[in-house]
This record gives C-alpha cells, structure tokens and sequence, in this order.
C-alpha cells in the first residue's frame, strides 16, 4: 500500500522529486567542497571540481536514482505518447481525417452495440429464462391468444408451471374526478405479477383474492400516472379511480423503471375477475407462466399438450383437434422480429466500422513509409528497436484514444438517433450508453488501433532501422508491395460498402413498392378518432349511443358520412378481432383446423366513410341487426374460399359454435390492407349495431377540413352525446396510412445513412490512394509526357488504375451480396433480394463515385509540368 | 592517499545501516563517517550511496526527512526505522557467519 502511494508519488510527482533529489546532491557537494578546503587547504575552485569528480556523474546518478524509483518505463511512455502528440497533432492533414473515421465507424458500432444488447439482452426480471407465454397453435405458422377457459384449465391442470399470469388490454377510460382520460390498460390476474417475481414501489401486489368474482375491485397503477393524476407515489394508495365506468382502490404503484411487464406498458392494472366460462372461446387473453425450477420447455409443452387433451372434450364449440396449448420463451415472443432488424443493422455497422478502418490504415501506410527515414534517424542515434516499437505503438495508442473519444460523442448522439429514428424495436427505447456500451467502445478503439498501426510496426520487425540508414536506403515499404497492400485496402473497402449499398437499395426498392400500394380506402378528407366508451354504460350493445351521437356530429356540418370500425387501416399489428368459421359449402371436417379470418366489426356508414367500393350483394341494412347473422367479405376473401364461384349468399358457421344460427355472406366489398400495405386484405366484416361494443373503437368522418378547429368540433359532439367518453388519438387518414410505413421508412433511412458513409470512406480512400500514387510517380509522368503522351492519355492511365480496383472491389462485394441479401428476403415487399436491377443501380453507383473520386487526382496528374518533373528529381 | 577497498556487494546496506545506527545523519553525513569509522579505506561512491539510500527507504528500514543541519543547512536527515533495526541486526549476524567462513577458508593450510 505503502508502496503503491510511493510508486504513485514518483509517477505524478517526478519533478518535485527531482528538485529534492538536486537539493541534495548540491548540499553534498557544497559540503564535500567546504571539508577539501578546511582539511587539504585546497583553493575554492580546486575544492568544488575535486567533490564533483568524487561525486561521479551527476547526470547517470540521476537517471540511476529514476530507475530505483521504478517508473522509468512509464515515464517514458509518457514521453513518447506526448511526442506521438505531437506529432501528430503537427500532421492535421493525417491527424483529423484518421481520428473523425475511426470515431464515426466507432460512435456508429457502440450506439447499434448499446442497441443490440438492449434489445437482446436479459428482461428485467429475475430468473427471465424460466418464463414464458403461452398460446394456442395449431400449425406452425399459425397462433392465437387464450381463452378463459384455456387459462383456467391451465391453472387447475399444469404441473410444470410455477405461477400463471392471465391480462386482457385496452385503451379504456379512466377518471381520478376529473373529465376521463383514454388510458391504456392491463386487466390483469394476480398470477401475471406473480410469475414475473416483480413487487410495486408502494403498497402491495395483486393477491388471489383479488382475483375472485366480486371480490372489491383493486388496481395497481404506473409511477407516471401516479404522479400525473393521484400527486405521487405513496398518496395514491387508498385512492379511488373510474376504470371504464367502475370504481377501483389502488392498492399499489410501480417503481418507475418498471414502466412496463411483459412487454406491454400501461398506465392502470386492475385485478382482472374472470367469470367463469359459458364456452371455449373467445380467445382474448394473453397469457404467461413461469416455469418451475428444473422444468425444461419441452416438458411444459408435453404438460400443456395433454391439458389441451383434457379440455378438448369440454367443450363442443371448439373441435380443433390440431391446437395445442404452447409455451414460447416469453424473451423470444417479445423480441418478435427485433433480432433480425437489430441483425441487420449490426452487420451494416460492423461493415462500416472495417471501411473506417481500412481506410486509416490505408493512410497510415503511406505515413509509415515517409517516417521511416525519421525511424532509421532515431535508430543510428542510439534508440533500441523496443524503443521504436513503442514510438510507433504510443501514436496507434493516442490515435485510438482520440477516436474513442470522438467514437463516444458521436455513440451518445448516434444512439439517440437510433432510438427515435430507429425501427420499432421492442425495449430499444430503453438503450442506453452504460459501462458496458463504454468498455466495448474502448475494445472496439483498442483493436481498430492495432490494425491501423500494424503495418509500420510490422516494418519495424522485419527490418533494422539502424541498418537501413547505414545502407542509405530511404524509404521502406515505399515500394511495390505497399502499394499492393494499400491497393489491396482500397479494393476491400469497395467490397465491403457494395453489400450495404445493394441492402440499402433493394430497401429503398422495397418501400417504394409499399408505398404504391393502394390501402383499399379513399382516406382524402378522412379524419379518425378513438372513441372509448365506458363498458357498463351501454350493456345492451352501442345503439343507443350512436343513435344519440349520429344528429350531434351532423350539426357540425360539412359532414358527408360517419362510421365506426374496431380497426384501423392499414396498421399492422393491432389487436382487432381475428375469428374462425367453418363453411357449410366447404366444411374442414371433425377435429380439423378451421380458417381464421380478419373480423372486422364496423357501422353502417363505415364503408361509405372510407368509400370502400361494394363489389357483389349488398352492405348492411338496418334490419340486419340482432336476427340471423350476417357478414360482408373482401374480395380477396372470396377469391381465396370460393376461388371463380360467387361468395354471395353462401353459409358458415361463426366461431365454431354449432349451436347457432348460420351466418350468411350478403356482400362482397374491396380489400382493405388492415394487415400493413405488404399484407393481402382477406376481411370478413361483421356489423357493429349488433355486436358489443369494443375496447378502442375508431370513428371515421368523411368532409371535415381536418385541424383543430375539427377536433375541438368533434370532440365537442361527442362529449355531448355522453361526457364519459373519452377520446383520442386525433389523425387524418393520409397520416395513418403514413405511420403504417413508418417503420420500413426508418430502417431504410438508417442504412442509407450506413451505405452513404460507406460510400463516402471507400471514395476517400480511393482518392487517397490515387493521390498518393500521382505525386510518388510525378517522375514517371514527366518522362511520359515529354516522350509525347497527351493529358487525356494520363488521365486515362490513373482512371484506369483507380477504376480497375473499384470494380475488382465491386465484384467481390457483388458476390458477398448475392450471397448476404437472401437474410433480408422477409423484410423486403415486391423485391427479390438479388433483384438485379437494384443490384446493377448500386454497382453503377459506386463506380460513378469512384470515378469521381479519381477524376481529381487524375486532372492533376495532367497538369504535371515534364520539365519541372524531371528537374526537380534529377 | 590512503589504500581504499572496493565495497563488497551487498554489504553497503549493511554499513549504511550501521552508520545509521548511531543517529539520524544526512546522505553526506552517512558517506562521511564511514569513511571516519573505516579510517578512509572505504570510499562509498556516491553514485551508489543515493540509490541506496532511496532503495532502503522504500524497503521501510530508513525513514527520510528534510530538517536543519548542523551546519545550518536544509538538509534531507535519513532516520533508521524499527525495522530498520531489526534489519541491522539480521544482516549484522549474517555477515559475521560469512565473514568468519572466508577467514577460515583463507586461513586453511
């Protein structure tokens, strides 16, 4: 310890201790010289020589006394790092260029590193391997949520689980004696909480009796809404708030980190009381379980197997013999399609950072071969070779460190980027530059510092400094072998920035393509609004809410059509209805798997609203409510179950229930994409006046002149209809069909941005190289010209040597390509991902910019003067 | 001039110790009397006696200080510590052992 504060003090305190050391050495000598002159009588001068020569080196004893200290090695480095900034801060021209590329490429790769390991990573709580959700599955691609009567059959049954969690969400109303706000809510089971081992801030969690039918109604809330709504986190347990019309005591607010569970971020959590069962379905309810200790999935499979066994006889509405009760890894269902996006972005960022690098070392070999002169200088002069190697190493070293630190700035601002940029990634909001992200920005820095720097130091081990100069030999490495390798470089940062331009291309292709896609609707003039409507005020179905609301809208004026659906096109990915139904024409059969279908449950004014276009039959009438059930479908729905018959009139059997009555088809209508713009638009539509009303139903208005005004208009018809309504998300149908593409929008822009920078750094590099390669043979091209060649013959010899390794280079990242896009066939709408016309845009592309980037070095090659060219180096 | 001996290796820790036994002394103090003590046979070179000095103070067997000399002079005053002592002791009876072991290896017949 002791020594470790004396090791320190030497390292920082070296000059203080120095000038002790001096103070000493001169009272030594002082004293020395006083005793020569009191004892041997000698004269002053005499006395202050001889002390200094019994003294010995006062210098070497110096140095001596450094090494004793211990530090000597540090010291040094020290020295040299300060020289090697020196240096390098005197050679901007290398310095800037070199530090702002290795920090871009490595402010790119720890902000996408930070992304990655986020979304990735662990979920928040403990032992997250053990949990998982469970859903109905009856082929592989094909899979559902649960049942009530799953759910409970679970819990009685299951000996492989833990704890089992049921939720069922929504944007639902919530009042704390104010106007209701449209909150997203999770209805969950106290087992939901349970399972993920996670407790509240305040008060309590869920308890099983909360569970129970008509047991006090208690809801958890988040810290946000705490805060906003209750004043905090501790005052609001006690409190008493309107969920969708009935009063709830929170019991509990979560810590504010835990902002969401499961994957799913609402504001509100009341206990979820199930009644018990009439029949299978519907199946609503997301569901999750946590694996006992020891269990492995493939025995809760086999477990939750045999409960689907045990509940398929229960029930006579549900006779698919194929689904089975399946557990996934809770991580995986929340990751969704996240592992390939955040895939695609760490190769094209991991590309980019290899360009980066390349092409500093690319400069830093044309560095290396104009220092080896000076090398060759301090080796004659007496430095060891290690001491060369650590001269060199310590520019790699404060080289690195500079791009680290710009790699850090630009990480904390490219993350950032990502995250509001970025694609929808699940948790990537939560990304954040931790010590982790840091220490792999410093790994990342360290191993781009030793490939940039290897090349000199590799000239150093294989040849002796000190005897080149002796051999009056001047430069090392200058010669043909070096331009090979930095040829080599120039040819792989080609081959790297062709597949990042080709992803980004057939991207760009892709969304192009989206975006031609008509939606199936005429959204001009459309505005849309969520519309919540408390649950236990209209028990008897919408009517008379929409009887009370259709005169209040209209009074607004500039009206031409109103509707209400429980889904909005054309975004992907939301929880409207999906439902099964057996056709009477075409029956799947016992124990079969019946077809699934879009459900869409809409007015009557829905399909002039959005101007769908009535194909066949005829929409819904007023009398078509509450009697035998009807649908109307969308053509692709009948071209796909009666392919060249007519659709109209024929019968099915609706979710599986036998018992009744048989659902007729009266009406065949466009397809409207509600599955995003890449998907088909099959839609079965049922009519809303009969069903019950929907958590977050939509209302659509055809003629406003959308702004606020609009709103303020709406929302004043509606609030007077019923002031418990609560009402959100304001939009016009343009900006809809809009947000549907955002996310392709974003992952195409974000690779563009990697594929511009890839391309900005391969031309940098080939204008370097050619640069490089003009001005070394200067000579050549003097004795060229004088011996006739014109400028046009010049330039076309340095376009040529440039061009020919941009094109080597092209064809190699081709090859890479063709075999690389293949990852992204999922992703990409109406592209194949080697479609060669992307493929052959992008490589004109490239070589178009390279071109450019060897024009200028080539103009000046032109201009070369032969006579001053031949003089100069005569 | 006198006859002078080169220092055998290791034993000027011993003889710096020694000389410090008898009380704080500053570096050229110490290269003083152990000239006096060896009646000038022994030269320290002082090239050595610093490094050797710092190498004892890190080993914690002398503690250095600055204070005032005799001769009124800011001087750096090496003090023997506890160790220190024990130190002397151990490499005193060592030496003995050694030295008596050549003296009879030189005075064999």
């Amino acid at each position: 310890m002791k020594r470790l504060w004396r090791w320190l003090r030497a390292l920082f305190h070296g000059a203080a201790l120095d000038r002790e050391l001096s103070d000493e050495i001169r009272l030594h000598v002082e004293l020395e010289t006083e005793d020569l002159i009191r004892t041997k009588g000698l004269a002053p001068e005499e006395a202050r020589r001889q002390a200094l020569v019994a003294f010995g080196g006062v210098e070497r004893y110096r140095e001596a006394q450094r090494d004793a200290r211990g530090v000597r090695w540090l010291e040094e480095s020290l020295g040299d790092l300060g020289y090697a900034l020196r240096v390098l801060l005197k050679s901007p021209g290398y310095t800037v260029p070199a530090v702002l590329v290795l920090g871009l490429g490595i402010g790119a790769t720890t902000a996408v590193f930070s992304g990655v390991e986020t979304v990735l990573g662990h979920l928040p709580y403990p032992k997250d391997d053990q949990l998982v959700r469970i859903y109905e599955q009856n082929s592989p691609t094909n899979r559902w949520w649960l049942s009530v009567a799953d759910f409970q059959g679970i819990v009685a049954n299951t000996h492989t689980l833990s704890a089992v969690g049921a939720g069922r969400f929504g944007t639902v109303p919530v009042s704390a004696g104010g106007e209701p706000q449209s909150v997203t809510a999770a209805s969950v089971t106290s087992g939901f909480t349970h399972a993920l081992g996670v407790r509240p801030a305040f008060g309590r969690a869920l308890e099983p009796s909360d569970d129970a039918m008509g047991a006090p109604r208690v809801a958890l809330v988040s810290d946000g809404f705490a805060r906003r709504t209750l004043g905090g986190g501790a005052r609001a347990l006690g409190q008493t708030i309107m969920i969708d019309g009935q009063a709830h005591t929170v019991v509990g607010v979560w810590a504010q980190d835990m902002d969401r569970l499961a994957g799913i971020r609402p504001e509100v959590w009341p206990a979820l009381q199930l009644k018990l069962p009439t029949r299978r379905g519907p199946f609503g309810l997301l569901v999750i379980g946590r694996l006992a200790d020891g269990v492995t999935l493939d025995a809760a499979r086999r477990d939750l197997a045999g409960v689907s066994q045990q509940l398929l006889p229960l029930w006579t509405d549900f006779q698919d013999r194929n689904a089975r009760l399946t557990p996934y890894s809770l991580r995986e269902t929340i990751l969704g399609d996240g592992a390939r996006t955040m895939g695609v972005f760490a190769a094209a960022v991991l590309l980019v950072l290899l360009i980066a690098v390349a092409n500093v070392a690319g400069l830093t070999l044309v560095r290396a071969t104009g220092r080896w002169r000076e090398l060759s200088l301090r080796a004659a002069l007496g430095a060891t070779r290690a001491r060369l190697v650590r001269l060199v190493m310590m520019e790699s070293v404060a080289l690195a460190a500079a791009g680290a630190a710009v790699g850090l700035a630009l990480g904390v601002v490219s993350l950032k980027l990502l995250v509001t940029l970025g694609p929808n990634v699940p948790r990537l909001d939560q990304a954040q530059l931790d010590g982790r992200a840091i220490s792999f920005a410093l790994l990342v820095s360290f191993v781009a510092g030793i490939a940039v720097g290897a090349y000199p130091l590799l000239l150093l081990v294989r040849h002796d400094p000190g005897a080149s100069l002796a051999g009056g030999e001047r430069t090392v490495g200058g010669g043909r072998r070096s331009n090979a390798l930095r040829g080599a470089f120039v040819v792989g940062e080609f081959a790297l920035a062709l597949p990042l331009l080709a992803v980004a291309g057939l991207l760009l292709n892709s969304f192009l393509r989206l975006q031609q896609v008509p939606p199936g609707f005429d959204g001009d003039r459309v505005a849309t609004v969520s519309v919540s409507l408390p649950a236990g005020r209209y028990p008897d179905g919408v009517a008379a809410f929409w009887s009370r609301l259709l005169p209040s809208i209209d009074q607004v004026g500039a009206v031409e059509a109103i509707g209400l659906g429980d889904a909005l096109p054309p975004i992907a990915g939301q929880t409207f209805n999906q439902n099964n139904f057996d056709l009477i024409d075409h029956p799947v059969g016992d124990g079969a798997s019946q077809p699934v279908s879009d459900w869409i449950t809409v007015t009557r004014g829905y399909f002039a609203t959005l101007k769908i276009p009535l194909l066949d039959g005829r929409l819904f009438m007023p009398g078509d409510t509450g009697v035998a059930p009807v649908v109307v479908v969308s053509r692709a729905w009948a071209n796909h179950y009666f392919p060249g018959e007519h659709a109209v009139g024929r019968q099915f059997i609706e979710g599986g229930c036998t018992s009744c009555p048989r659902s007729t088809i009266i009406g065949v209508v466009g397809d409207v994409r509600y599955d995003g713009l890449h998907a088909p638009g099959e839609a079965m539509y049922a009519p809303m006046e009969e069903g019950r009303w929907e958590w977050g139903v939509h209302l659509f208005v055809r003629g406003w002149v959308t702004g606020p005004d609009a709103l303020a208009a709406v929302r004043g018809a509606v609030l007077a209809a019923d002031p418990g309504v609560s009402l959100d998300n304001p939009q016009t149908m343009a900006e809809v069909v809009n947000e549907s593409i955002t996310e392709p929008r974003h992952v195409m822009t974000l690779l563009a941005g990697f594929a511009v920078a890839a391309l900005a750094l391969a031309a940098v590099g080939i204008f370097g190289l050619l640069s490089y390669t003009v001005a070394a043979r200067r000579r050549e091209i003097g004795v060229r010209m004088a011996l006739g060649a014109d400028g046009q013959a010049v330039v076309a010899m340095i376009v040529g040597r440039g061009l020919w390794h941009a094109g080597l280079g092209a064809g190699l990242g081709l090859i890479v390509a063709l075999v690389g896009t293949r990852w992204l066939a999922a992703t990409l709408f109406g592209v194949s991902p080697t479609d060669p016309v992307t493929l052959a845009l992008v490589t004109l592309a490239l070589l178009a910019v390279a071109l450019a980037a060897c024009w200028l070095p080539a103009r000046r090659a032109a201009l070369v003067d032969p006579v001053e060219a031949l003089r100069s180096e005569a | 001039m006198a006859e002078r001996a080169d220092l055998l290796q290791g034993t000027l820790d011993l003889l710096i110790l020694k000389a410090l036994v008898i009380g704080p002394l500053h570096g050229w103090g110490i290269s003083k009397r152990l000239r006096q003590l060896s009646d000038a046979v022994l030269e320290v070179g002082q090239g050595s006696l610093y490094p050797a000095l710092y190498r004892l103070e890190d080993k914690g067997w002398v503690r250095a200080q600055w204070g005032t000399s005799p001769e009124g002079r800011r001087a750096k005053f090496y003090n023997l510590t506890k160790d220190g002592r024990k130190q002397f002791a151990a490499e005193r009876s060592e030496w003995r052992l050694f030295s008596a072991a050549v003296e009879q290896i030189l005075e064999a017949t």
